[in-house]
């Protein structure tokens, strides 16, 4: 019979645990991106600005966070929609859909861009649609941002369920018999809920949506100025052999991402700090 | 609970790659030689235990040229490289993996097939197009992939270069013209083929010889054209042993026999089945040889060679950039 140990902690393993983690994330995280800062480092900063500094580099940039942007900002207004329609209602096939939310998580990312690419394109059957008016989705903007959304959408809709699942309808009732309106009841005590996961769900696909690959790059058309997003540079400069450049906009696309993903961070504190722990 | 403590060890099991055996080989090549490598690598393997050898297990990996050459100067250890470009071979032999020279130790500068850049129409050729001064006329679109990413655009780009240059055509100014019209740049040759066949853009494909006639083979004789310029250039895709990746003698003889196989009747005549052009057509089917229409072809070393040009042309800030990307 083994004597019972003494627990410090509530967490039984703590230490243990907590050196795994940090070394795994060394491995996988803190490494690689260690490497990127060392390989710019040795680049030099005047190499790196030079690097960035040109039209095209700019362009691909500014094309790549603005579009990631405006597709987290579409996910995050369907992605919730979805989350509500997929925990409050009941309806055939609920539970398809439920599940067919994960696929692009699934589906490998060129795959993805393939299929989009098929069904938009000119001649394929909503790309011949839409271009009948005029309106051509792929080898656009259009396409990206479509691309974008499709790879983001699932972590909005994720991240918001399972907050949506723990609010009891009888704060929605408590709200109508208090005589608020529905309109009421969804700005004043539903968002403030939903808040801090729905931020969570639209940083999680911003950031996915910044450094897409392999699903936008069938579907951009990737013309410079136009249509070239900014990892693709970044590919564009490897086939060069230019290990530097490449890192160069890496760094670029890095500092860009951390300094939105440091903003929605305080947004969420705000936001919390606003409305109590959830 | 016993059972979970495997877990650790099947993962890693899993994840690390079964150990090579004695007699195999990795070939790393580019995306269009897929079907040439398969039918290959089974009539070597054959001819292997025809001379009473063990059949070797051969290995083949496809993708961007560049990314293929990345990957072996990272590390990939192949035995073999078949690249699109001599110069993504030069930068493996920056890195000492295999002599500088390695261009001169096989027939034909290590070329064992060669193949030319060609024009795919729509079926007809509704717009006309005969040659490369076509491709600049309003309202032709040209389907290509980017230079900056795919082996074949290179040589695509440069047939241009050399057509402007042989009709006394300012060549940057034409090319600038032709890269002008090109609504999708796809990162490869492959994606390339497909925005063209598959998803209806264009009006025109530049395209390797040999996928133009697999394009015209796959999907369907009565949809395209090929038309052949009056002057192209003469690719040629080389290949290579890297001598810093073979472990014995054994292997080393393999990889020998290998790439020397390349040269024999039976492995040209699988060249030529496959739409490349090759040397020796003594094995090959007549029907396959005959497919190759005559035309001027300028090689690589007219106009300079990889070593001056990939820089000069397809660099950073080189004539590609100047004339693409200024408006």
């Amino acid at each position: 019979m083994r004597a019972p140990l003494v627990q410090r902690t509530a967490m039984p393993g703590l230490g243990l645990s907590a050196g795994i983690t940090f070394f795994m994330l060394t491995l996988v995280v803190a490494l690689p991106i260690g490497a990127l800062l060392w390989q710019g480092a040795n680049f030099g900063l005047s190499n790196i600005w030079a690097t960035i500094n040109r039209d095209r580099v700019w362009a691909a940039l500014w094309l790549s966070f603005r579009l990631s942007f405006l597709a987290a900002c579409f996910n995050l207004v369907f992605g919730v929609i979805l989350a509500w329609v997929l925990v409050r209602y009941r309806f055939p096939g609920r539970r398809i859909i439920d599940a067919a939310v994960d696929l692009p998580f699934a589906l490998p990312t060129a795959v993805a861009g393939i299929a989009l690419t098929a069904l938009y394109a000119p001649n394929g059957v909503l790309g011949g649609l839409t271009n009948q008016i005029g309106w051509q989705i792929a080898y656009t903007q259009w396409g990206i941002f479509l691309a974008l959304v499709f790879v983001g959408l699932p972590f909005v809709t994720r991240t918001v369920q399972p907050v949506i699942e723990e609010i009891e309808t009888e704060v929605e009732e408590a709200s109508a018999t208090l005589g608020a309106s529905r309109w009421h009841t969804l700005r004043h005590v539903i968002a403030p809920m939903l808040m801090p996961a729905a931020l969570t769900g639209f940083a999680l696909s911003l950031a996915r949506a910044v450094g897409e690959y392999g699903s936008v790059i069938f579907i951009a058309g990737n013309i410079p100025l136009r249509t070239e997003i900014a990892p693709l540079l970044i590919v564009i400069q490897l086939e060069e052999y230019n290990y530097g450049a490449a890192g160069a906009i890496g760094l670029a696309m890095l500092a860009i991402s951390f300094t939105m993903l440091l903003f929605i961070n305080l947004i969420q504190i705000w936001s919390r700090r606003r409305i109590g722990h959830v | 609970m016993t059972a979970f403590r495997f877990i650790p060890l099947s993962l890693a099991l899993l994840v690390l790659a079964p150990a090579a055996q004695a007699q195999s080989l990795l070939n790393v090549s580019y995306d269009p030689t897929r079907e040439l490598y398969r039918e290959f690598n089974e009539a070597f393997a054959a001819h292997r235990v025809e001379q009473g050898l063990e059949a070797p297990v051969i290995e083949t990996s496809h993708g961007g040229s560049g990314a293929q050459a990345r990957s072996v100067i990272d590390g990939l250890a192949a035995q073999v490289v078949t690249l699109a470009l001599a110069s993504d071979i030069d930068q493996i032999a920056t890195t000492g993996k295999l002599p500088t020279d390695w261009q001169s130790k096989l027939p034909h500068n290590s070329s064992p097939y060669t193949s030319t850049i060609v024009f795919l129409v729509r079926d007809g050729n509704p717009k006309g197009i005969q040659d490369w001064g076509d491709l600049t006329a309003e309202g032709v679109e040209v389907i290509t992939p980017n230079p900056k990413t795919s082996g074949g655009a290179r040589w695509n780009y440069l047939a241009a270069w050399a057509w402007a240059e042989a009709n006394d055509r300012d060549p940057a100014e034409f090319v600038g013209q032709l890269f002008a019209n090109v609504p999708v740049l796809d990162t490869g040759a492959r994606g390339s083929t497909t925005t063209f066949a598959q998803r209806g853009i264009g009006d025109v494909l530049l395209a390797w010889e040999n996928e133009a006639y697999l394009a015209l083979a796959e999907l369907g004789e009565d949809q395209f054209d090929i038309v052949v310029p009056s002057l192209s250039i003469l690719a040629e895709p080389p290949v290579a042993l890297v001598e810093g990746n073979i472990a014995d003698d054994a292997q080393r003889e393999l990889a020998t026999a290998y790439l020397d196989f390349l040269y024999t009747p039976e492995g040209q005549a699988l060249a030529f089945k496959h739409y490349y052009r090759a040397w020796d057509a003594s094995a090959a089917d007549p029907e396959d040889v005959a497919r190759f229409p005559e035309l001027d072809l300028v090689s690589i070393d007219d106009l300079g060679g990889w070593a001056k040009l990939q820089p000069e042309h397809f660099g950073d800030g080189g004539i590609f950039d100047q004339i693409y990307v200024a408006p």
